[in-house]
């Protein structure tokens, strides 16, 4: 026990003996988990406060529908409307200050009093997730001022029907009645949708929460890729010749590889519980309401990527490889096991595919306690698979061990 | 320069004979960029740009009216057919137990009384029942795909809110009009029954649209937009952090193992040995570079655009990074230093430049994000790949340009101060 106590505290030593280790195990989780989780526009200047996307809005139609419809654009949680003359706002829709840029051309409201198709122009910057945002915007805003307009139309449809009018100014006489009706009718609309969530749900409203994905996805990210480091450490003793001098000693290959998985092992513990913290203070993440089942899967899959490491250090040859090797599969592991995007963006082939890493696992269990609120149960199966894949890495990385 | 040439030549054979390193250079940016692929749908035949697609999603109509069946017809249309992954069933609980484990993205429950809340429940009658709402009970575990099934259920109640309208409109106008007369008041029930059914046949089909938005994506279609555009480049800046900080590294490891004061025994200057070794840093950036672009022409058809400009956008980007590998073996004391240094800063500007995610560069991200090679380059070969030519990418050219100018000449400095340390 004394002996493991050894290993365990020489080989933490051996870890932080740089200072830039410090970078790996908190600096850049910290960096990413505040950048990928939208926490910049905590510290917005003043003039970039408002964070909706910019729509820029050329207004040639010197009319109340005009008018309404920029009403109705800037009420628009996720657009701002910054209104320009054609000129500025091409100018600045050129050099893509905004994703999009909407004119109301003249005779907008002419077309729609008189009963013509009004056009509206949308320009959007190509393959721009912001663009497609204030599309839909644009979309949702003018469905709704088109929802009297479209019952003042038919009110005056009917009413041709069984008297037609005199002439035009008789015809938009009624229009406008009927216009000015049902705006007032809409704006009585009762509710007739509601999203609702099971009751141990963790986020409000059914809102993606980029800070929850950040904080749950960095963390596995940046506890696996270190974890899977434990190859270099193996790489690097056998490099030295320090473990063929160490095994001399009366030390049993056993004792020396529990030394170094445990002292791995329990600095991914301590990491966890910084990124856990920091994502509480800083990020407002909640964390779940099981802390017993936040235990048991964080152990579990600190154990597999110790034990994926030690695996690892029995292939590689070099501290470089086992380096490089590290970001990559562990990169690439964390991307395909939705650490990175959400898995339900994933098609659903590859859903089903990425089961086989244990990364997908992990999230899969942290998914279920952070955003679904589940209990330790809930996690169980999660928690068997990760140990599963830690006794099979753990066993090939034993059968493979050589000290040199 | 022939001896500038030579030196600049052995690095790079030197570090494309280095297997470890060639995982990162080479077998990183390509495997992520496969696992982007994957994860993005640019492999499957899904078109929202997302690998989104068969979103479960249960519905249960205890509408005994024609609206609840409406909203089933619109979840088993055929546009939506790639989307949702619709299932009919009866039971609210079981449907609600299937949410909360996880099973499918949302239940919609369209409550008992849904249409006769809406339209007048007897041809006599103008009253309607009691407002009752559909329900969308949301999977919080999969809030995009929910949000896509809300949208749907909303969208619906949109246009069947407007026939609403348009039928109490209508109706109020004969009447206050006087183009119904008194006499004929007690068919107003009639009028009524008779529109409705005709708006709401309106609802199931696409609304006469009143307000057309002329789309306009400024130089191609969004649709035919390949993911891979995005990644392929990304990973490909990503990762020549990487490169050049090993390039950089190496100066300093050739320093410790005493080739380095070999070299300048020989009657070769301190500027031609620091020349060649600059020159192999860049001359391993443009064949990094150089070959993700044609392995990922060769075995994901990508199309980069215009060839000049991707040429002239491979040169100018390997330049600024060489800088910033300069820089940090100007820095740097030692080659692990330089190395862990320079992982750093290939995962900040990655994730900064936009490499992983493409994050909405704004207000102070937008200046940050502009200190990085990875934000110009990417930017760059974006443009090219939509169709854009040389002369649109010239800002961002020059940008690298400057930025590559400018950390030499910082690192120029450096070394000059610090050649003793760096170089015996």
């Amino acid at each position: 026990m004394r002996k493991i106590a050894t290993l365990v505290w020489k080989d933490t030593i051996l870890r932080f003996s740089s200072a830039s280790e410090i970078l790996f195990f908190l600096i850049l989780p910290i960096v990413f988990t505040f950048l990928l989780g939208g926490g910049f526009s905590t510290f917005a200047t003043e003039e970039d406060t408002d964070s909706r996307i910019p729509l820029l809005v050329v207004n040639e139609d010197d009319s109340d529908l005009a008018q309404a419809l920029l009403d109705v654009l800037s009420t628009s949680e996720t657009v701002r409307v910054d209104i320009m003359s054609r000129d500025e706002a091409e100018a600045a829709f050129a050099d893509e200050t905004a994703p999009a840029l909407l004119l109301i051309p003249a005779g907008f409201a002419d077309a729609l009093l008189t009963g013509e198709t009004a056009v509206l122009d949308l320009r959007q910057l190509p393959d721009d997730n912001n663009a497609t945002i204030a599309g839909r915007a644009v979309n949702t805003a003018v469905s709704y001022i088109s929802r009297p307009l479209n019952a003042a139309r038919a009110s005056v449809t009917i009413a041709a029907e069984r008297q037609p009018f005199a002439d035009n100014a008789a015809r938009h006489a009624y229009f406008t009645q009927s216009l000015a009706l049902a705006q007032d009718l809409a704006a009585e609309t009762p509710q007739r949708v509601t999203l609702t969530q099971p009751e141990t749900a963790t986020t409000q409203n059914g809102d993606y929460n980029p800070a929850t994905q950040s904080s749950v996805g960095q963390l596995i990210t940046w506890v696996f890729i270190p974890l899977l480091g434990t190859s270099g450490f193996l790489a690097l003793e056998r490099r030295r010749g320090t473990l063929r001098r160490l095994l001399t000693t009366p030390t049993q290959k056993a004792t020396y590889l529990l030394g170094t998985i445990t002292s791995q092992f329990l600095v991914g513990l301590v990491q966890m519980i910084l990124l856990i913290g920091f994502g509480i203070l800083v990020m407002h993440v909640n964390w779940g309401n099981s802390l017993g089942g936040l235990a048991i899967l964080l152990v579990a899959f600190a154990l597999t990527s110790v034990a994926f490491g030690t695996m690892l250090g029995t292939f590689v040859k070099t501290e470089s490889q086992a380096s490089n090797l590290s970001i990559m599969l562990g990169m690439s592991m964390a991307l395909l096991g939705g650490c990175w995007w959400p898995m339900e963006l994933f098609p659903p082939a590859v859903q089903n595919v990425v089961k086989v890493l244990p990364t997908t696992w992990a999230m899969q269990g942290l998914t279920d306690m952070v955003m679904r609120g589940q209990g330790v149960n809930a996690v169980l199966l999660e928690t068997a698979v990760l140990l599963g894949f830690a006794a099979v890495f753990f066993a090939i990385g034993i059968l493979r061990f050589r000290h040199d | 320069m022939k001896k500038i040439l030579t030196i600049g030549w052995k690095d790079l054979l030197l570090i494309f004979r280095d297997r470890g390193a060639l995982i990162l250079m080479l077998g990183a940016p390509f495997v992520l960029t496969i696992g982007l692929g994957l994860v993005s749908g640019a492999f499957s035949d899904t078109d929202n740009g997302t690998g989104l697609a068969d979103i479960p999603v249960a519905i249960i109509n205890q509408d005994e009216g024609e609206l609840g069946a409406a909203l089933v017809d619109v979840f088993n249309a055929d546009g939506l057919a790639d989307l949702l992954q619709p299932v009919a069933m009866g039971d609210v609980a079981e449907a609600r137990r299937m949410v909360e484990d996880d099973e499918i993205a949302a239940a919609v429950i369209i409550p008992s009384g849904f249409t006769d809340s809406i339209i007048p429940q007897n041809a006599t009658s103008e009253e309607t029942g009691d407002v009752v709402a559909i329900d969308v009970y949301a999977n919080p575990a999969r809030p995009i795909s929910a949000s896509v099934v809300d949208g749907v259920v909303q969208d619906f109640v949109n246009r069947v809110e407007t026939a609403v309208l348009a039928v109490n409109v209508s109706l109020s106008q004969l009447v206050t009009s006087g183009t119904l007369p008194m006499s004929e008041l007690n068919q107003l029930p009639a009028i009524g029954q008779a529109l409705s059914a005709q708006q709401i046949a309106a609802v199931q089909t696409d609304n006469q649209q009143l307000i057309e938005i002329r789309q306009d994506t400024a130089t191609s279609d969004s649709s035919d937009f390949n993911p891979l555009a995005y990644f392929a480049p990304g990973m490909a800046i990503t990762f020549l952090m990487y490169t050049v900080s090993l390039g950089g590294g190496r100066i300093l490891q050739e320093r410790d193992d005493r080739t380095l004061a070999r070299l300048l025994v020989t009657p070769s200057s301190t500027t031609q040995i620091i020349g060649g070794k600059v020159l192999g840093i860049f001359f391993t950036a443009v064949a990094q570079v150089g070959v993700l672009v044609g392995a990922s022409t060769l075995f994901f058809q990508l199309n980069w655009g215009d060839t000049l400009g991707v040429i002239m956008l491979i040169l100018t980007v390997a330049i600024a990074a060489t800088g910033w590998g300069m820089l940090l073996a100007a820095f740097a004391r030692t080659p692990n230093q330089v190395m862990t240094y320079g992982s750093a800063l290939m995962l900040t500007f990655g994730v900064l430049g936009g490499g992983f995610i493409d994050l909405p560069r704004e207000g102070l991200l937008e200046w940050i994000s502009r200190i990085t090679p990875n934000a110009w380059a990417l930017d760059g070969f974006v443009a090219l790949g939509q169709g854009h030519t040389i002369a649109d990418i010239t800002t961002e050219l020059l940008a690298l340009l400057i930025m590559g100018a400018l950390l030499f000449a910082i690192a120029i400095t450096l070394f000059r101060r610090r050649t003793e340390t760096i170089l015996h």
